[in-house]
């Protein structure tokens, strides 16, 4: 239901890419979100194809990022898909710590931490990552690790959704 | 019959009796079952194995077109005459053609099921409103609402006829139109037709479009510069097959195009002050190309490096002219599925002819079309992108089957046609003036020129049906632009799709197989490009092999030329031209959604009983002996408890001196009875296996994640050589969940561990069990940790990332 329309001013920078059919603009990200029951850790991992993570910065008013080559642009992506990833348990965020980046073929891959609520915690997430930038955007995120994981699925606008830490 | 004793049998499990693949009764699910009733039956149009069948047709349409565009308008008005041929056995009371534009009316199928906010939607940022949300639409969203109330898209058809002017009865469906001949087209028959129409060109960046227009404000002439791209710009025959009749689906935006072959002959009125990219081979070049320009082509032909035929400068001093008239451009094509055309005054335009010695096109003309926005990018890399996509998917296919191929930069991130493609990347302007561009921006134009080139191979000659399946062309292409990346630098950053790159996304559980219609597909770029081509690097390295892989895909580029291949004609002749049963591989990669995990759970050595009781006995006795001490009876030393047998040494009788393992006369007699009982053959075969004394080894595996795959096991031993073994899918062929298997090895060869897929090839999703024993395997987060991978580049490191941070907090920036 549409309760009111307002509009995104901070999107007046994001026009999207028109880049319909483009085999590189991939508009999909992938997140992990598991519980390491060696270390106590709670570890997110995101993978973001790289060409899309310059729109988003392109998209904030970044003038040529260059995310291979220039470690400010790669770090500007890490802190913006950290800010549109949404992790929460009992109502609280949980304090996810930024590890760093890699680079993986065309990816961009993001490290978060935080101590483990537990297997078994009720978490509320959210990705909204490259979702201000392409309509088409899809995000995944898998719970646990391995072979049996749980998946949620984000587009544009969806609220949290809770889901129970493998 | 005798059986040899092991100390450890191992059961079989017995599979039930399987009719169907999955059953109500027990759990036994028959995953190499074939795909007799799945695949299509063979026919006389497409054979069983694969090939176009002894009656193979196809319909061929034929178009001689006249575009006048209007550029202040941005209007496209044209006439066509159509040759209609029908190769089918059929009569055909109609035909149906595509109106591709009418995907733009405000009434479309399409605009009226884009969902808010949902997911696959094309266009600008929207997000629905919840609870706590207010919905929300960009300024992009919004402007597209007002163009598409401002302007009027879609065709207006202004007159459908045959040759002779009698008017032809049309019905017009959405993007579809039925046209009703006077009388029914028979068999072998042909039919000319002629249709008009006028178009408004649609905004590329404001409407979101496979085509259209995109506008430069910032150009020196006033009033700025245009860039047109026509693509689905005529009305076009339907296909009509032996498999689907006419293929009359909807336009939704995503499937794509399946098209008839034709020749063409297109005339196009422009500025002219423009250049024209299209489709084809431009027939009138004394008149629209000036002599400077056509000797530049000729030198092009013969070059080893692009040479401009329109200069950047040149081009930048086109961008502030204004036309005086018309230029009339004649490009002709024959046996093309369709027909794209660009044109600009902004174009530079440079050419290098590609050399296929022996090929009916022995000098294809490499050619790239940008404005100063694509600048060296596409200077140094377009056209030698082109050259090398050529050179590396011949040998995979057939020589480039045209005289030119183009890449044209517009505001269409990439797409195919017949001979020509639109390209995105370009250059970012920076303060001073300068033009540059980041390493990412440069694999994308790399890849996207060689993968849009790709599909002039796939589909645009091998002309599988995109409007249903879109993984077949992407499929092949994204494989081969692999491959064809490696080849070009294999340092670069690709977006890959190898097997390991997919287990994120085929292990999560919101997934539609492969083989599922392409409106309809969840996440298209894992689904169609991705995966699939995961799937061919797996069969071309491991379970096929490169050389027979290589030979059946060429055997079915080869069969499919100029044709129509369905999913049915490219399962059967991987498997026909590769000798390999790959059933089991179809069905589990393209109809499901499992995924690969095998582990490898336990790991039994076995030893052969000798039935010398000399030798067992004293082996039995050092297994005791082996075992660890009784708990208790350590304590009780520890504690100095008295036992009795040391305090009474003058009491003893046979047993203090011969443990329970000594040899009786009864041991030997029996052990004499049993050689004496055994055949000659199995004696030999018995004292055989007694002097080898090998090693024996049972491993059970269990399949975790459903998808049957080859178990590739790393071996080392305990002197620490290594060894490989692939164990081909068909070992799960009784039992898909758990399987064991024994392994030999000689005397003094003995295993010290083993793993699953050492190389990673098989997209194995859970290396933790892959291991055996068992080891640690850190986390992706706790072997970032740790320190520097090797393979890996550009790693960064918590500490700097919080630099940045604080430093952006002392800007106050945002």
């Amino acid at each position: 239901m549409i309760q009111r329309i307002i509009l995104m001013i901070t999107l007046i920078l994001a026009l999207p890419m028109a880049a319909p059919v483009a085999a590189h603009q991939q508009k999909i990200t992938l997140s992990s979100v598991s519980h390491n029951a060696r270390t106590g850790l709670l570890e997110v991992v995101h993978r973001v194809p790289l060409h899309d993570a310059e729109h988003a910065l392109e998209a904030q008013g970044v003038r040529a990022p260059d995310i291979v080559n220039d470690l400010k642009s790669r770090r500007a992506v890490a802190k913006y898909v950290a800010d549109r990833f949404s992790l929460t348990h009992n109502g609280q965020p949980v304090p996810l710590t930024l590890l760093g980046t890699e680079i993986e073929g065309g990816r961009l891959i993001v490290y978060q931490e935080a101590a483990s609520p537990g297997s078994g915690a009720q978490l509320s997430i959210n990705s909204q990552i490259l979702t201000d930038v392409f309509e088409r955007q899809e995000n995944r995120v898998n719970l646990g690790a391995g072979t049996k994981v749980a998946t949620l699925v984000f587009s544009s606008g969806d609220r949290a959704r809770i889901a129970r830490l493998p | 019959m005798r059986l040899i004793a092991f100390l450890l049998a191992f059961v079989l499990a017995v599979p039930a009796y399987a009719q169907g693949i999955q059953q109500t009764k027990g759990n036994f699910e028959d995953k190499f079952r074939q795909l007799d009733e799945v695949l299509a039956d063979p026919n006389v149009y497409r054979n069983a194995s694969g090939a176009p069948g002894h009656q193979y047709w196809q319909q061929q349409a034929d178009y001689k077109i006249t575009a006048d565009l209007d550029e202040d308008n941005r209007r496209l008005t044209a006439k066509a005459t159509i040759t209609y041929k029908n190769n089918s056995p059929d009569t055909l009371p109609w035909i149906w053609m595509q109106l591709d534009q009418n995907i733009f009316k405000k009434d479309s199928m399409n605009e009226l099921t884009n969902t808010f906010g949902g997911p696959g939607r094309r266009g600008p940022a929207v997000s629905a409103g919840n609870g706590s949300e207010p919905a929300k639409l960009s300024l992009a969203e919004l402007r597209r609402q007002q163009r598409m109330e401002d302007v009027s898209h879609g065709y207006d058809i202004t007159r459908v006829s045959l040759t002779n002017g009698r008017a032809l009865s049309h019905t017009i469906v959405g993007t579809l139109m039925r046209i009703d001949l006077t009388t029914p087209l028979r068999p072998g028959q042909s039919v000319s037709f002629n249709v008009d129409w006028a178009y408004n060109i649609v905004e590329e960046n404001v409407v979101f479009a496979r085509s259209g227009y995109e506008h430069f404000p910032d150009d020196a002439r006033e009033g700025g510069n245009d860039i047109f791209l026509f693509a689905q710009w005529f009305p076009r025959l339907v296909a009509y097959s032996d498999y689907e009749g006419w293929h009359n689906k909807e336009f939704l935006g995503r499937g794509e195009f399946t098209l008839e072959f034709g020749n063409y002959d297109v005339t196009m009125n422009v500025p002219n002050d423009h250049i024209v990219s299209s489709t084809g081979v431009l027939s009138n070049p004394t008149s629209v190309l000036t002599a400077t320009q056509r000797q530049r082509l000729a030198r092009a032909r013969n070059a080893d490096a692009p040479v401009f035929i329109v200069t950047p400068e040149e081009a930048l001093a086109n961008e502030s002219s204004n036309p005086n008239g018309t230029k009339t451009w004649r490009y002709t094509a024959q046996n093309v599925r369709d027909f794209a055309w660009a044109t600009s005054r902004k174009f530079a335009w440079d050419a290098q002819g590609h050399k296929q010695p022996g090929a009916k096109n022995e000098t294809v003309m490499a050619m790239s079309f940008y404005p100063k926005e694509g600048g060296e990018l596409w200077s140094k890399y377009s056209t030698a992108a082109v050259v090398h996509t050529m050179k590396v998917y011949s040998r995979f296919s057939f020589d480039y089957p045209y005289p030119t191929a183009q890449s044209v930069n517009g505001p269409v991130g990439g797409m195919e046609y017949p001979m020509i493609t639109f390209n995105g990347p370009r250059t970012t302007l920076n303060d001073d003036g300068s033009r540059t561009y980041s390493l990412s921006e440069k694999v994308f134009l790399v890849g996207v020129v060689i993968h849009e080139i790709g599909h002039i191979y796939f589909p645009m000659t091998v002309n599988s049906d995109e409007r249903q399946w879109t993984w077949m062309d992407e499929g092949i292409n994204s494989f081969l632009d692999s491959v064809a990346g490696y080849e070009w630098d294999p340092n670069m950053p690709w977006t890959r799709s190898l097997p390991r790159d997919l287990i994120p996304y085929m292990t999560s559980t919101n997934q539609v197989p492969i083989m599922t219609q392409s409106d309809s597909v969840l996440n298209l770029g894992p689904n169609a490009y991705g995966k699939p081509s995961a799937a061919y690097h797996i069969l071309r390295d491991t379970v096929i092999g490169r050389e027979r892989f290589d030979f059946a895909l060429r055997e079915y580029a080869r069969r499919w030329k100029f044709k129509r291949p369905t999913p049915t004609d490219f399962f059967r002749t991987m498997e026909e031209a590769s000798g390999t049963d790959l059933d089991w591989f179809w069905r589990g990669w393209f109809y499901t959604t499992d995924h690969v995990d095998i582990s490898l759970d336990t790991i039994h050595r076995l030893r052969l009983d000798t039935k010398n009781p000399d030798i067992d006995l004293a082996r039995r006795r050092q297994t005791l002996a082996d075992e660890p001490e009784k708990v208790g009876v350590r304590l009780n030393r520890e504690q100095g408890l008295p036992i009795w047998v040391l305090e009474n040494p003058g009491v003893t009788d046979f047993y203090d001196d011969n443990d329970q393992f000594v040899t009786t006369p009864k041991d030997t007699e029996s052990y004499e009875d049993f050689l004496e009982g055994l055949e000659d053959w199995e004696r030999k075969v018995f004292d055989r296996a007694v002097a080898e004394d090998k090693n024996y080894y049972v491993l059970n595996f269990s399949n975790k994640g459903g998808l049957v795959m080859p178990i590739i096991l790393g071996l080392t031993f305990v002197d620490g050589t290594t060894d490989r073994m692939y164990i081909p899918a068909e070992i799960w062929r009784r039992n898909s969940r758990n399987v064991s298997k024994l392994l030999v090895f000689e005397k003094g060869k003995e295993l010290a561990s083993v793993e699953v897929d050492p190389n990673w090839e098989t997209a194995d999703a859970d290396i933790s069990n892959n291991h055996y024993p068992r080891k640690i395997i850190d986390s992706r987060v706790e072997a970032f940790k740790r320190g520097p991978a090797t393979s890996r580049t550009g790693r960064d490191l918590m500490a700097e990332v919080t630099v940045v941070e604080e430093e952006d907090d002392d800007e106050g920036s945002e």
